[in-house]
């Protein structure tokens, strides 16, 4: 449940997109917020049906949302119908070690995208080469249109220990087959995320990079930078607001995936989503699962809070 | 003006009830497996011997949260009060049918269809200790086994004591899906238990349940962390059955009918072999339960006799499937010709199957094993 809770949550966040990452070419429903928010001083039947036109949505919202979200908090702290803490002690006692594990797959993952979509991101603003920047733009984009759950089937076939990467490595001699080893552990998990949500990160850092002002580049360049220096002094700097929203979006949809964990890793510890579905299908445990839904709430919560603490900052500049 | 309302009524009536009647729906928990075998053959069957009737079936999705969502269709249905529900027939793990009997969501209808009598096997009358005697048929027994390569290893183990060794001479040659990636691995932990649990493993099966028990396995579990340490943990029930055929490991507990099937599609290598060890491993059970509330009873248990039907349990179950059968299996085996009752014994004879097949254990004991496997294996 809390993992559509959690999509919804990165949608409101979407929507609220700062006026800096408007230029980075997201979304036209950012252009119309920003519009809305202008349109505030006319006259009041406009109002009433301004409010009108809002109510379905917030409908929407408050019965799809905001109402499962509090019957999964107060769930959380129902045990046998008594209002009690048992359901975090027992996921506390039992998946303290698999919170730990979640939350360094997902930052790693994170860091690893943010690499990744800057290189490429990079590559495609100020690449030399006309035909390489093209192929590289029409090939990065591919995985965004794959589900994750094929991205666990391709990758559990594909990183086995006698799987296709091992096999083609042993064939060209770069490996012996008793030295090839399985990756279908936590290293799975990094490799499936990094794999599926660069091109989402890459998608809006290469945007806002491509509508940055190209003058402060020539500038950087005249005066004989490199173009890593060019990347990293000038350029990353202006999109740095775009690349956070970017990982923080896809923090938060790192944290709600099933499939990928439940395909690749076989080990203990696993992904608290895992834990979730076991608890609810094993056991018929709703508390147990709640309580752990809600403390990857919290970690959500907390990467939003520094979003938002930092669209703050730039609002108030 | 009255009777003309009751007499539109009437018409109305008879113009819905034959179109309600005709449609047949039959929830499936399971993998897609199980909604071919009603899509391809027990529906078509069933149609072609009640002319006017459609059969429609809907799968749940794959192990025990296929069946679990059908509990919570029924419990939703009953609570919100509905006179109707919207299933006829429904095939749920063997878990499932004691809390919905508990809950009244069933009908006993096995004293009223003609195969009722074909059934004496216990597990048809007790499900994980909850008496369930009247209210469901078994589509078929399923059993957990060890898989081998015999290129590898010539000499299987054969008790779980052989396990333990070969585990510890080869290392990561012995792969199970450790307890969150589907009931094989589930399977291989309680057998695990009832081998070293330190209790009567009769009293794991049968009831009645006692939490002090669990004090008793802490060895087991000790014994099993440090064995988990010498295998593989593969990635579900398939990932055992993957990693044997690219010879990743030797040895893993599989399901027996998933076993055959990947056999006879080409998708594991002919000469793997089967070996049920001692003292045992579970096995369990699909059962056709009817809801209390079908519209269509009638014909919902006229499906289900269809279904365990000698000719339906030969030909489908057996012949099709790989599984054994739901109904007493002499009335079987007159039905099929020798060589594909042969095959399903090859490696398991019936002797061994009766001898080392075990039930899993009663729910509160079964989830008291999952957790502490969680608490002292997995952390």
């Amino acid at each position: 449940m809390s993992a559509k809770l959690e999509t919804k949550v990165s949608d409101a966040w979407g929507s609220e997109t700062p006026p800096q990452a408007r230029s980075a070419d997201t979304s036209g429903m950012v252009q119309a917020t920003g519009s809305a928010a202008e349109s505030g001083g006319w006259a009041m039947p406009v109002q009433a049906i301004g409010l009108l036109l809002v109510a379905p949505a917030l409908a929407v919202v408050v019965f799809l949302f905001i109402v499962p979200l509090i019957s999964s908090v107060t769930g959380a702290f129902d045990v046998g119908g008594a209002l009690s803490l048992g359901n975090f002690a027992k996921a506390f006692e039992l998946y303290s070690g698999d919170m730990l594990f979640t939350l360094a797959i997902v930052l790693l993952s994170s860091a690893l995208i943010a690499l990744f979509s800057i290189m490429i991101g990079g590559y495609l603003t100020l690449g030399s080469n006309p035909r390489a920047v093209a192929i590289l733009r029409w090939i990065y984009r591919w995985p965004l249109f794959i589900p994750f759950i094929v991205v666990g089937q391709i990758l559990r076939t594909f990183l086995a220990k006698n799987g296709l990467m091992n096999n083609i490595f042993i064939e060209l001699g770069l490996m012996t087959p008793l030295s090839a080893m399985s990756f279908l552990d936590w290293r799975g998990i990094v490799i499936a995320f990094v794999w599926k949500q660069t091109p989402f990160v890459a998608l809006l850092l290469s945007g806002a990079m491509a509508s940055i002002d190209r003058s402060t580049i020539e500038a950087a360049r005249n005066l004989g930078a490199n173009r890593l220096r060019i990347l990293v002094e000038i350029v990353l700097p202006q999109v740095r607001t775009t690349l956070l929203v970017g990982l923080i979006l896809s923090f938060v949809t790192m944290m709600s995936v099933l499939s990928v964990p439940l395909m690749i890793n076989a080990q203990s510890p696993t992904m608290i989503t895992a834990n979730m579905a076991f608890r609810i299908n094993a056991y018929r445990d709703y508390g147990v699962a709640n309580a752990l839904g809600l403390i990857s709430l919290l970690m959500t919560s907390a990467v939003a809070w520094i979003y938002l603490r930092q669209t703050m900052r730039e609002h108030s500049r | 003006m009255k009777t003309q309302l009751i007499a539109s009524m009437l018409a109305a009536g008879m113009l819905c009830t034959p179109l309600s009647a005709a449609e047949l729906t039959v929830l499936t928990a399971g993998d897609k497996n199980m909604v071919d075998y009603v899509n391809e053959y027990l529906g078509p069957l069933f149609e072609k011997e009640n002319p006017g009737t459609k059969v429609r079936v809907v799968g749940t999705g794959p192990g025990d949260a296929g069946s679990q969502k059908i509990l919570e269709r029924f419990e939703a249905q009953g609570k919100a009060g509905v006179e109707k529900w919207d299933a006829d027939v429904a095939v749920v793990h063997e878990k499932f049918v004691g809390p919905m009997v508990e809950q009244k969501f069933l009908e006993a209808y096995r004293s009223r269809i003609p195969t009722g009598s074909l059934v004496t096997r216990a597990n048809a009358k007790i499900a994980l200790g909850t008496n369930v005697d009247g209210y469901v048929m078994p589509m078929f027994n399923s059993q957990t086994a060890l898989a081998y390569n015999p290129a590898l290893v010539p000499n299987p183990p054969k008790t779980y004591d052989e396990i333990v060794e070969f585990a510890k001479k080869n290392p990561k040659q012995f792969g199970y899906n450790g307890i969150k990636g589907g009931a094989s691995g589930v399977s291989f932990v309680m057998g695990w238990i009832y081998a070293y649990g330190g209790g009567d493993a009769q009293k794991l099966m049968n009831g009645p349940f006692d939490p002090n028990e669990a004090k008793n396995w802490d060895k087991a579990f000790a014994s099993l962390k440090e064995f988990t340490r010498n295998a593989t943990l593969t990635p579900g029930n398939a990932g055992t059955l993957d990693m044997l055929s690219r010879g990743e490991i030797a040895v893993g507990p599989v399901w027996v009918d998933m076993f055959y099937s990947w056999k006879a599609n080409g998708q594991l290598p002919p000469e793997m072999k089967l070996v049920l060890p001692a003292p045992g491993m579970p096995g369990q059970p699909m059962h056709y339960v009817v809801p209390a509330k079908s519209a269509n009873k009638e014909l919902a248990e006229k499906f289900v006799a269809l279904a365990t039907s000698p000719k339906v349990q030969a030909e489908g179950i057996v012949k099709r499937f790989n599984w054994y059968p739901g109904i007493d299996a002499q009335h079987v085996q007159a039905n099929l010709d020798k060589e594909t009752w042969a095959k399903l014994f090859t490696d398991i004879s019936p002797e061994e199957l009766a001898k080392y097949g075990k039930p899993f254990p009663i729910s509160p004991y079964n989830s008291a094993i999952l957790e502490a496997y969680e608490r002292q294996v997995g952390n």
